[in-house]
């Protein structure tokens, strides 16, 4: 094993299954799950219809990457210049400059990175939900006090600040979904935190799939694969 | 009844009616009423009464800014019932008032009870015999206040919604210049937010306004307050929401106040401001009298004269404090009311409801010229005061202007607008021309708006403006020695009572203030502030505005406790093997930010089961760091007081962290994964500021180094009892052996199929292994660990007997057993502090000098032989009986059979048996001292 290899939440063993912070919680809301890489993963809610009002998804499985290095060797492994405040989507995943010898990079784990970069795998560093619909800016602004109007936070926007008095990190993923990053252990408060607002607005939890349809029907992510 | 015929702009719709219980009494009202038109349209003038001398108190304002008609609807304390809407079937009582509102016993307290009630009585006739303050209290709470909280808990509860909205400007006010401000920003480009608390009030009159605001993009918070200004932060409530509007820019449109005048029995019912007799008569159509004087110091009033007049009020007489009759004055002379120049009223006669009014001209005892007249109506216009509070919170300043008798803005921050009435634009055209200024040059300092509005902003600065009626300065009294003069009408604070206060040497507005309470009460100083001021100046005979005005402060709106509250859902931290403590039954505790298993029903045998067998427990609370680079050794080794840099990968080393001053902040384990990589971790509750202390360093350092907070993304387990081996022999790929798995050896290999970090150490005094793993393994690997132990006597253990664990081995807890003045040396650790070391490192010096310095204090351990335990915090006592020291821990060793415990003693008695007395809330303890391990004081069973 590598000195950082223990940190991944890849599974040594074929029996062992990855969970979410927020699965029994999940559970308790119906979720249908699916063991999906390595991670059981909620996948759809039987009663899930919240296409007028706001929905939240566990993405809490999705990959997360730290890369540490120079501004240059950072840009080196994303191909391109990041930009602090904007997340670049590449390779079915966001890549994110947090600062000038950090960055993010969610939803993938890249095949190849360049050595003059160090990686360390912080997936379940961070729990993520995925918050989309027509109110979820509404939904938002019931815990958080980011400043998401569409001309200060643009699709695409990276935002670091305060969720539901947590550091967290907010990406706009379309028009109306947003990705939220923030700490594994405050993942149980945070979805109540999420609940409390959305199920006042009308909403509920999705599973990914349900996620992925609402995306092919009424989002559009934005075509930036570089 | 008295209402008018339909009125042009009523509220009211009569063509639906709709009903309500007044103190169990069915009131009559259309829908648009508010509760206080309703009752007054009933005849009803006592609305409640007074907070302390429990006079009655009727409709004054109409507008929500007064106290005088606060009431409970539905159980709900503090609704004013002139703006609160009537609603079919709601409950509404009086406050404040036993047995019923028209008779209350403790109006004793006005008629026999004032000399015993000065400002600050409290303090004074209430305090002999001492013992009998409780009784007392008791029943001046039970005797004062404006209503009370509902009995029943689930009562009190209702969900308030926390909106955050950002926008480019925030309006304040929906007045004509408010909307017109907001329009013009909006219509410039910008995003803008208007928050006016009676705006459905005056849609009536300002509907197109409103609605060209709207079509321009403004959002308009309806009936929504604005609280303070905090830093730019402008909380507006908002029925059961809370928006926190945060704004590059604000217009304060507040406009004015219409101010009280100060007179003899001015809190009478039937004693009301102009302003509040003409919204009732044309917003609810409910005739306020039949037969009036009204005193005025400006037009307003008289304006007001001719209104009520037109709608069948007859006016007797109107003393205007003018010295000369203005010409709106002499059109009322001719249309054949009585107008008194220089004249204002001197007292309001009456049992239950104003009777009498008596005028009398303005010389200092209005003797010779004074009249009396029958009415059941006293209109007073004692001056508008600007509703600056909000501008002053923002940073604004105001002046006192002699011109108004009012203080006005002499002053704004950036940022700041003021718009219409409160920045002195009197009239409907001024106001507009204000607000779309205001809004203009709001919307163009954000970048938006383009030339035509710039053009407009010269036009509209350069546009004349009117500098409003002459009016007169309110005497700060009339009538003194004739009854009670209120100046504060919630707080019952009389003109008396502020020359009283002066006299006791309260002298300054600001110490008046908190000896009186005047201003302090639910208008917020809206009613009280000016005559306060008058009062104060009258009696040291300053200027106004060498008085000045009090520090505004919010709320400026009285709003219940419960909308400050916030959404109750509390942060908390929690492992991610949570889940299985709670099926386990554990007794779940806060340990810092985290909920922690505290025990799991008998922490005793928890304990036993860990020297005897195994346990397990979960340590994913402790804090995590990943320090990389071709610098990381040297890095910790400025860090910490011991060497890093020398230790071999695979090997674990035990860490205090010392501060500037060479005094312990935190400890933890650090393990050398590869040359480059070291794996450290921090107590639970100090991990957050080692990750700031770490980060400050090297931002300074600016050493080749690399930190990643581990701290939520790793799971932790200790797995510790002389069986420990076993079990983790069968479900790692480890070999395990004593041999090949020293301790303080850290590994890298598989548990329960999962690539994990395992250390060989043993906080808890039994072979021991930290497991540390990937967080979203946690159930799985606690469950295999469990699984595995099972027939080895696994139990799980919790904090708690952790805690009995380490005390056996006298590990220190940081923060528990030591303090802020805690140094290694005195903490029995001097073997940590490498001096030697070559390169500096935090806390040497402070370190190298208390080398030199014997402690005067040291940490020992103690034991009982009697089986008392002693309280953590009880007082070691010295020689002569002093305090010397204090218990830090102390606990039943289940495994040992008796009281162990560490403490600071003196330093002369930390020897093995020497004897210490305790005192412990009574009890006097004698303990004996001991300086090794109470359990495996040689480390051969943690080693072995």
């Amino acid at each position: 094993m590598s000195t950082l290899e223990f940190l991944a939440p890849v599974a040594a063993g074929e029996d062992v299954v990855a969970r979410s912070p927020m699965e029994a919680l999940a559970r308790d809301a119906g979720a249908r799950f699916e063991v999906r890489d390595g991670f059981n993963v909620a996948i759809s809610y039987p009663a899930a219809s919240y296409g007028e009002t706001v929905s939240w998804c566990d993405t809490s499985h999705l990959p997360k990457l730290q890369l540490q290095g120079s501004s240059k060797a950072i840009d080196g492994a994303a191909g391109i210049k990041l930009q602090a405040g904007t997340a670049l989507r590449r390779d079915g995943a966001w890549w994110c400059r947090l600062t000038n010898e950090r960055a993010l990079v969610i939803g993938a784990r890249p095949s190849e990175l360049p050595d003059d970069v160090d990686v360390i795998d912080v997936t379940s560093v961070f729990a993520s939900l995925t918050v989309s619909g027509p109110l979820a800016r509404e939904c938002f602004a019931r815990f958080c006090a980011l400043d998401l109007r569409p001309a200060v936070t643009p699709v695409q926007a990276l935002r670091p600040g305060s969720i539901g008095r947590q550091p967290g990190t907010l990406i706009r993923e379309a028009d109306e979904r947003y990705l939220i990053l923030f700490g594994w252990a405050v993942a149980e408060y945070m979805w109540s935190v999420v609940a409390d607002a959305a199920g006042h607005l009308g909403g509920g939890p999705i599973g990914v799939d349900q996620l992925s349809e609402r995306n092919m029907s009424h989002q559009s992510t934005p075509n930036t694969d570089a | 009844m008295s209402r008018l015929e339909p009125q042009p702009g009523e509220r009211i719709d009569r063509s639906k009616r709709i009903s309500f219980t007044f103190d169990g009494k069915r009131v009559e009202a259309f829908e648009g009423d508010t509760i206080g038109s309703a009752l007054y349209a009933a005849g009803r003038r006592t609305f409640g009464r007074s907070f302390k001398y429990h006079r009655r108190r009727g409709l004054m304002c109409v507008a929500g800014q007064c106290p005088n008609c606060i009431c409970s609807v539905d159980g709900a304390p503090g609704a004013r019932a002139c703006i609160e809407p009537a609603r079919d079937g709601i409950v509404v009582q009086h406050v404040n008032a036993e047995p019923s509102l028209e008779h209350d016993v403790m109006e004793v307290t006005d008629r026999v009870g004032t000399k015993f009630t000065p400002p600050g009585f409290y303090y004074k006739t209430f305090i002999r015999p001492r013992r009998l303050w409780p009784l007392y209290e008791k029943v001046l709470r039970n005797a004062a206040g404006l209503g009370k909280l509902r009995h029943e808990q689930p009562e009190r509860e209702w969900r308030t919604e926390y909106r955050r909205r950002h926008a480019d400007v925030l309006v304040v006010g929906g007045g004509t210049a408010g909307l017109h401000a907001a329009t013009a920003a909006a219509k410039a480009g910008a995003d803008v937010v208007l928050a006016d608390e009676g705006l459905a009030a005056k849609l009536a009159d300002l509907g197109e306004l409103a609605t060209a605001a709207r079509d321009a993009g403004v959002e308009i918070i309806e009936g929504g307050s604005a609280l303070g200004n905090f830093d730019g932060l402008v909380p507006v409530w908002q029925g059961d929401t809370m928006h926190q509007v945060r704004a590059a820019r604000h217009v304060f449109a507040t406009g004015t106040i219409e101010q009280p005048l100060v007179f003899a029995g001015n809190d009478l019912p039937g004693v009301m401001l102009t302003g509040g007799a003409l919204r009732l008569a044309q917003t609810y159509a409910v005739a306020p009298g039949k037969r009036a004087v009204v005193a005025t110091t400006s037009d307003r009033g008289l304006e007001a004269a001719r209104a009520l007049r037109e709608l069948g009020v007859q006016i007797v007489a109107v003393a205007d404090l003018r010295p000369e009759i203005s010409e709106l004055g002499r059109a009322l002379r001719q249309d054949g009311i009585a107008v008194f120049p220089n004249y204002t009223v001197v007292e309001a006669r009456g049992r239950k409801i104003v009777e009498r009014a008596v005028i009398g001209a303005m010389n200092p005892t209005f003797a010779g010229t004074e009249h009396t007249f029958g009415v059941d109506l006293v209109l007073m216009s004692g001056g508008a005061m600007p509703a600056t509070s909000l501008l002053l919170q923002a940073g604004a300043r105001t002046e006192y202007d002699e011109r108004h008798g009012h203080f006005a803005l002499a002053q704004l921050p950036d940022g700041v607008f003021a718009a219409g009435e409160v920045a002195g634009a009197v009239g409907e055209e001024a106001a507009a021309r204000s607000g779309e200024l205001a809004g203009l040059r709001a919307a163009l300092e954000l970048g938006y708006g383009d030339a035509d509005s710039r053009g407009r902003v010269q036009v509209l600065e350069t546009a004349p403006t009117e500098d409003g009626d002459q009016v007169a300065v309110a005497p700060a009294v009339a009538g003194a020695g004739r009854g009670k003069c209120f100046a504060c009408f919630c707080e019952d604070v009389t003109s008396k009572d502020i020359g009283l206060s002066i006299d006791e040497g309260y002298d300054s507005i600001e110490l008046s203030k908190r000896y009186t309470t005047v201003t302090m009460g639910p208008c917020q100083g809206r009613m009280c502030q000016l005559p306060s001021v008058r009062l104060m100046a009258q009696h040291n005979g300053s200027s106004l505005g060498d008085v000045g005005v009090t520090t505004a402060r919010p709320p400026w709106v009285s709003v219940p406790m419960g909308i400050l509250g916030g959404r109750p859902v509390e942060p908390a931290k929690r492992s991610s093997i949570h889940p299985r403590h709670r099926a386990l039954g554990a007794s779940v505790k806060w340990a810092g930010d985290w909920r922690r298993a505290y025990d799991y029903g008998d922490p005793a045998a928890e304990a036993l089961a860990v020297n005897k067998a195994a346990g397990l427990i979960d340590v994913s609370t402790l804090g995590k760091l990943l320090v990389r680079g071709s610098e990381a050794g040297a890095f910790l080794d400025r860090l910490y007081p011991n060497r890093f840099s020398n230790l071999n990968p695979g090997r674990t080393r035990y860490g205090v962290i010392s501060s500037d001053a060479g005094r312990i902040v935190d400890d933890g384990t650090i393990c050398r994964l590869d040359d480059d990589t070291y794996y450290v971790t921090t107590t639970s509750s100090g991990a957050g500021a080692v990750e700031e202390w770490f980060s400050w360093w090297l931002a300074d350092w600016q050493m080749d180094v690399r930190l990643t907070d581990l701290t939520q993304g790793m799971s932790a387990v200790n797995l510790a009892g002389p069986n420990a081996r076993q079990i983790m022999s069968a479900v790692s790929d480890l070999d395990c052996s004593a041999e090949a798995f020293k301790y303080m050896d850290g590994k890298l290999g598989t548990v329960a199929g999962v690539n994990a970090l395992v250390l060989r150490i043993g906080f808890v005094g039994e072979i021991g292994y930290e497991i540390h793993f990937p967080a979203a393994f946690g159930e799985h690997v606690w469950d295999a660990l469990m699984a595995a132990g099972a027939e080895h006597g696994i139990k799980p253990f919790g904090l708690e007997p952790q805690r009995i664990l380490r005390l056996q081995k006298m590990h220190i807890l940081v923060g528990q057993d030591t303090d802020s003045e805690s140094t290694p040396f005195a903490a029995a650790m001097p073997w940590i502090v490498k001096l030697d070391k070559e390169q500096d490192f935090i806390g040497k010096w402070a370190l190298a000098h208390y080398a030199e310095l014997p402690p005067s204090t040291a940490l020992v351990g103690f034991t009982l032989p009697n089986g008392d335990v002693p309280t953590e915090g009880a007082v070691v006592l010295g020689d002569d009986g002093s305090a010397a020291g204090q218990v830090t821990s102390s606990r039943h060793s289940p495994v040992l059979d008796r009281t162990i415990g560490m403490a600071w003693v003196p330093a002369a008695l930390a020897h093995d048996g020497a004897k210490i007395t305790i005192s412990d809330e009574g009890r006097r303890l004698a303990a004996e001292i001991q300086t090794r391990p109470f359990y495996d004081p040689d480390g051969e069973v943690l080693r072995s």
